[in-house]
């Protein structure tokens, strides 16, 4: 009765049951059925004991699994301490006790003593002193049936856990004959040494492999947390009748077995190379069942299966081979919060805040796969409440076959204050910087997150280069977030925030055309509160609408309110009637409207670039409340395509494809349009190869860009054209600040450039003037 | 319109019984210019209106001339006429002013520009008003003055421009963008329609042409091709410009001027220019083409703040239903057509609800 218990990789071996002298047919057994769990517990705790460890600095860790998955297929450090499960028929002592061998393997002490016998001369194992301790130098095998050496290239070699070099007790070199003797896989197998003139022994296994009859028809089937059924054992009494009749219930029993076993999910490609090698082989061999093992190991590895193991075959001698697989279904998910000290602590977090990141297929009733557990360690990352996250599979004690998946989680503090400060040195009077010039000035910030529990957060800064007299250039931000409005357990997902805020920019409609040296600048001071709520349909793509209120004053450049935009005269002076610049005819202006705004984005990363759709609309809807009863509609439409130009193979490592942007937006606006809110043209964002604004000011613009990125090297050149135009709506700008400031309303530009990291390196030859210059830009353009 | 002319002529002239001292009299120019804030604020109240006594100035034959037309104005029952006079600075607008008026109504100042304000000169005779507004130069360092541009739109505010006089110099050889540029700042003032009611006055006609070419020639050219700049800036089509064109009329302001036999001043072939010039702004005129009534609308165009205002709502809705709610159609088809990753797809086939 041959049963064929397949262990993991490398270290193990798939030990059949040595059970040669039963009659042909009867097949695998009870025998092997009590012993997988054991073994598969120590496969899954080392081949697939995953650490997913990561900082919330790092969001991706490149290969945090990486370890783990090479784990599983190194089979790890308990592959030198030779599990084989399989075992023999009645060999029930079992495991402990060759686990404790494996322990003492590995406990070997450097001393060795000398064979103290004439060199080259063969030893037979029994021969040898039980009180000497023998160096291995070598280790050969040596194939009877095919008269030849076996290099150590062959899968045998896994199965031995001798090393050259190592130092052995004759108990130690018996118990590993013993282990090959009764992995199943060899007829017969002997062990002999060699002496050397050193003193050492080269050790010769000889071996002859076992077969079993040709099989044409392959069935994978799922035994995992599958009921096992305890062996009867066979009395060695049992008269010829009673045998067979232990052999025909035992054959039953693995029937039923089968049937009950789930389908595996394995899929049917690898189902007929299964088949295509059964057939090129004809006999079934021990070394075939290795292969076959290694084929439905790897397919399972690398789909991400890392708990998944052949542990036996059964069936052998008939014509259908059988394997057994324990796929690592998962019975239980746990998430344990830990202090600083790697305790279990009550966490402050509440649980459901974690689980509805996780995906579904970690949840029990799944099978684990380690890309789900990637998926939950991003997930979870991306909640920021963690300064440290492990998804842990480990095999359930309870429940043999099953995962338990251990979330832990360490917490971060929730409640941090920061003070950054920074002094600058004014020149004072005569230029020497004087004591009184010095100014402190920096950031305070403090953030309180995680209220309740749920990701709630407030957060504050401020900012100053002064903080003796910071009501010059204080810029503030307080928010407050809160997440799951729906509710933690809803599957909806809106967000809450509430902020208060206040910003200064320089205004690019008071810029001037080519040729218009020196347009004086216009700041546009906004302090306001806002109130949104964002709905996230995808990580991409989502929804916000909320209400703005905000003051807005503008400045010139000796921050003094100003109503209108400077000019210069062509006489030099400065006259101060140019185009106003607020509303109410001011400089300071009160408003409060509708903000809405829907992103779709559903672009995705092939070998690096960007390809898919990102479309954006937004819409500002004033409500006719605040100074001169603003009421607007002022909205845009960004279409973004990323068309990929040739199919690539995706892939790490794998060339990018050629990518072809285009780019068109709209912008415009009914109703009451202050300066500060009209659409202005040019600039890195808007066509590139101007300034900011030096095209134009106006009510309704339109931009039209394409750009071809051809991957060069590891990083992309791209030449691009653009195109923005005003639609002859600057005059309907209050004032027409296009004209007053000579610029053209519309512009076009063309140029080339190349991606160094971070930074576009670009020359763009602006239409207008038929100038070119070389920029350098941060991020990207789209 | 002429109604509306005549209530204003009533109105001023009860003005001018009340007698203000207040008068536009260019012998004083320092006063002038000391007064011009006064001055313009009440021309912008009310016109004084002084008899024209400088028609008693010209040739006999050109007074003649001058009666006969203001008779056929008044026959054709037009007793008011407004003149604008716009074109760059120093080509003599004002010299053109004062000669048609026969006074020194206007100050000159040839080498520097003028004051910066407008100018309105109304002279009355035999029930007949004529204004004349003479405007400061529209060009200054190589562009549009913007702010004179407003001044004048401001002072033109609920006028009625019945001629405008473009006044360029004949003895300029080439054409330039400044040209277009005048052009194109009249147009955007007061519309295309102005230029129905344009007529081009070219100085300093008494002027020989280079190398020997005949004076009609080069006027003709001239002429065309500043007419053809005129049009480009103003956008007007060549077919477009109803009747043609718009009429060219020769002006000589110097003193030394030639007179023929009759003492009228004449230009170089021989027409006598200021019997000429009235002769053709008569015929503008009576021309069909409607005045332009300068209001508010035109001189700050409609308020785009206000335009499409009520539209607000209805814009509102259709974004929701026509931009937003598509987009969100294309979010949840993205989500439905998500490419997911081999694990997610089996195990959600495979799920083994049957075990727990």
């Amino acid at each position: 009765m041959a049963s064929l218990a397949g262990p993991n990789h490398l270290g193990s071996a798939a030990l059949p049951s040595r059970r040669r002298k039963t009659p042909p047919v009867r097949c695998s057994k009870p025998h092997c059925d009590s012993h997988p769990p054991f073994f598969k517990t120590i496969a899954i705790s080392s081949a697939a004991s995953i650490l997913m460890h990561c900082t919330p600095l790092s969001p991706f860790l490149p290969n945090p699994l990486g370890g783990g998955g090479n784990g599983g297929g190194g089979g790890g450090g308990g592959g030198d301490g030779g599990w084989f499960g399989g075992n023999g028929g009645g060999d029930s002592r079992g495991f402990w006790s060759r686990m404790f061998d494996a322990v003492a393997d590995e406990s070997e002490s450097p001393e060795w003593d000398s064979h103290g016998l004439p060199a080259n001369i063969v030893v037979q194992l029994n021969k040898m002193s039980g009180f000497k301790k023998y160096k291995v130098s070598d280790i050969m095998f040596f194939d009877r049936n095919r008269k030849t050496k076996v290099g150590t290239e062959d899968s045998f070699f896994e199965m031995v856990s001798l090393r050259p070099g190592g130092v052995y007790t004759k108990a130690q070199l018996q118990k590993e004959l013993e282990t090959l003797a009764t992995s199943g896989m060899f007829e017969k197998v002997d062990l002999e040494g060699k002496t050397n003139p050193d003193g050492s022994i080269g050790v010769t296994i000889s071996f002859s492999e076992s077969t079993w009859q040709s099989a044409d028809a392959f069935r994978c089937i799922n035994v995992g947390l599958m009921h096992q059924t305890k062996p009867v054992e066979m009395d060695a009494d049992m008269t010829d009748k009673e045998r067979l009749e232990y052999y025909l219930s035992q054959e039953r029993e693995y029937k039923r077995r089968i049937e009950r076993a789930r389908p595996c999910l394995l899929p049917r490609y690898v189902h007929n190379d299964i088949l295509d090698m059964l057939k090129r082989h004809g006999m079934v061999s021990a070394r075939l069942l290795q292969r076959i093992r290694d084929r439905v190991q790897k397919w399972y590895h690398d789909e991400g299966y890392a708990c998944a193991q052949v542990v036996n075959f059964g069936n052998l001698n008939t014509k259908e081979v059988v394997c057994e697989v324990v796929e690592g279904d998962i019975t239980q998910l746990d998430i344990q919060f830990q202090d600083k000290l790697g305790n279990v602590v009550e966490g402050n977090t509440q649980v459901p805040v974690i689980q509805r990141e996780l995906p579904r297929q970690l949840r029990p009733g799944y099978t684990f796969n380690i890309e789900a557990g990637k998926q939950a360690l991003r997930n979870v990352n991306s909640l920021a409440l963690f300064s440290n996250i492990e998804v842990n599979p480990r095999p359930d004690e309870n429940n043999e076959g099953g995962i338990i998946v251990e979330i832990k989680l360490k917490e971060l503090e929730q409640k941090s204050a920061e003070v950054s400060t920074e002094w600058s040195i004014v020149p004072g009077r005569g230029g020497h910087p004087t004591l009184a010039s010095l100014q402190p000035g920096g950031t305070v910030s403090f953030e309180h997150r995680n209220l309740k529990g749920l990701n709630r957060s407030i957060n504050g800064s401020i900012t100053t280069s002064n903080f003796l007299n910071p009501q010059d250039d204080l810029a503030f931000k307080l928010e407050y977030v809160h997440p799951y409005l729906d509710g933690v357990y809803y599957s909806r997902n809106r967000t809450l925030r509430v902020s208060c805020f206040n910003s200064r920019k320089l205004s690019p409609v008071f810029t001037g055309g080519p040729g218009v040296d020196e347009v004086p600048p216009i700041w546009v001071d906004r302090t306001g509160v806002k109130a949104n709520i964002t709905e996230n349909f995808t990580r991409q793509s989502k929804f916000t609408y909320g209400l703005v209120m905000e003051e807005i004053t503008t400045r010139d450049e000796s921050s003094h309110i100003c109503a209108n935009g400077q000019r210069v005269l062509p006489s030099g002076g400065i006259s101060a009637d140019g185009p106003p610049t607020t509303l109410s005819g001011t400089g300071i202006d009160r408003m409060a409207f509708l903000q809405a705004n829907i992103t779709r984005d559903n672009t995705r990363f092939v070998n690096g670039a960007v390809i898919g759709d990102r479309n954006m609309f937004q819409v500002d809807q004033g409500l006719g409340i605040g100074s001169q009863f603003p009421f607007f509609n002022r909205h845009q439409l960004t279409v973004t395509r990323f068309v990929q130009l040739m199919s690539v193979e995706e892939g790490a490592g794998k060339p990018p494809p050629p990518v072809l942007v285009l780019h068109g937006h709209y912008g415009g606006c009914v109703g009451d349009l202050p300066s500060y809110d009209a659409f202005t043209l040019g600039g890195p964002y808007s066509v590139r190869g101007y300034n900011m604004g030096e095209i134009g000011a106006a009510r309704n613009i339109l931009e039209l860009a394409a750009e071809l990125r051809i991957p060069v090297k590891g990083t992309h050149v791209y030449a691009f054209a653009e195109h923005g135009n005003d639609l002859g709506s600057s005059k309907a700008v209050k004032g027409n600040p296009t004209e007053v400031y000579r610029r053209m309303g519309h512009g076009s530009s063309y140029g080339l450039g190349v991606k160094l990291g971070l930074v576009r390196a670009e020359y763009a030859v602006d239409h207008n003037s038929g100038t070119g210059a070389l920029f350098f830009r941060f991020g990207e353009r789209f | 319109m002429m109604k509306k002319l005549k209530a204003k002529e009533e109105e001023n002239l009860k003005f001018e019984k009340l007698n203000s001292p207040i008068v536009e009299d260019g012998s004083c120019c320092y006063q002038k210019l000391h007064f011009s804030d006064k001055e313009e604020h009440l021309s912008m109240a009310s016109q004084i209106i002084r008899e024209w006594s400088g028609i008693n100035t010209f040739a006999p034959a050109t007074q003649t001339k001058l009666f006969e037309l203001l008779g056929k104005l008044k026959q054709e029952n037009v007793n008011s006429l407004t003149i604008l006079v716009m074109g760059k600075g120093g080509v003599g607008k004002s010299s053109t002013v004062n000669s048609i008026i026969g006074e020194r109504v206007v100050s000159i100042s040839p080498f520097q520009s003028e004051g910066p304000r407008p100018v309105m000169v109304s002279r009355s005779r035999a029930g007949f008003t004529l204004n004349i507004i003479d405007t400061p130069g529209l060009i200054e360092g190589g562009y549009i003055n913007d702010m004179a541009l407003d001044i004048i739109k401001r002072f033109l505010l609920n006028k009625t421009i019945d001629v405008l006089l473009y006044v360029d110099r004949l003895d300029v050889y080439r054409v330039d963008n400044l040209d277009k540029l005048v052009s194109k700042a009249i147009t955007d003032s007061f519309g295309k329609e102005i230029w129905n009611k344009a007529i081009v006055a070219l100085t300093h006609a008494q002027f020989s042409p280079p190398d020997g070419l005949p004076y009609d020639e080069f006027f003709s050219q001239r002429s065309e091709a500043l007419l053809k700049v005129l049009r480009s800036g103003a956008r007007i089509k060549k077919e477009a410009s109803q009747a043609g064109s718009i009429p060219v009329v020769l002006v000589e302001n110097s003193g030394r001027c030639n007179k023929n036999d009759s003492d009228e001043k004449v230009l170089p072939n021989g027409t006598a220019w200021i019997p000429r010039l009235v002769q053709t702004i008569t015929e503008i005129a009576l021309n069909k083409s409607v005045s332009i009534h300068v209001d508010k609308n035109l001189i700050e165009g409609t308020n785009p703040n206000q335009r499409g205002k009520l539209w607000i709502p209805l814009v509102f809705a259709l974004q929701y239903f026509l931009i937003m709610k598509p987009i969100k159609g294309l979010i949840e088809s993205d989500i439905a057509n998500e490419r997911k990753p081999a694990w997610e797809r089996r195990d959600a086939a495979f799920r083994k609800r049957d075990l727990y």
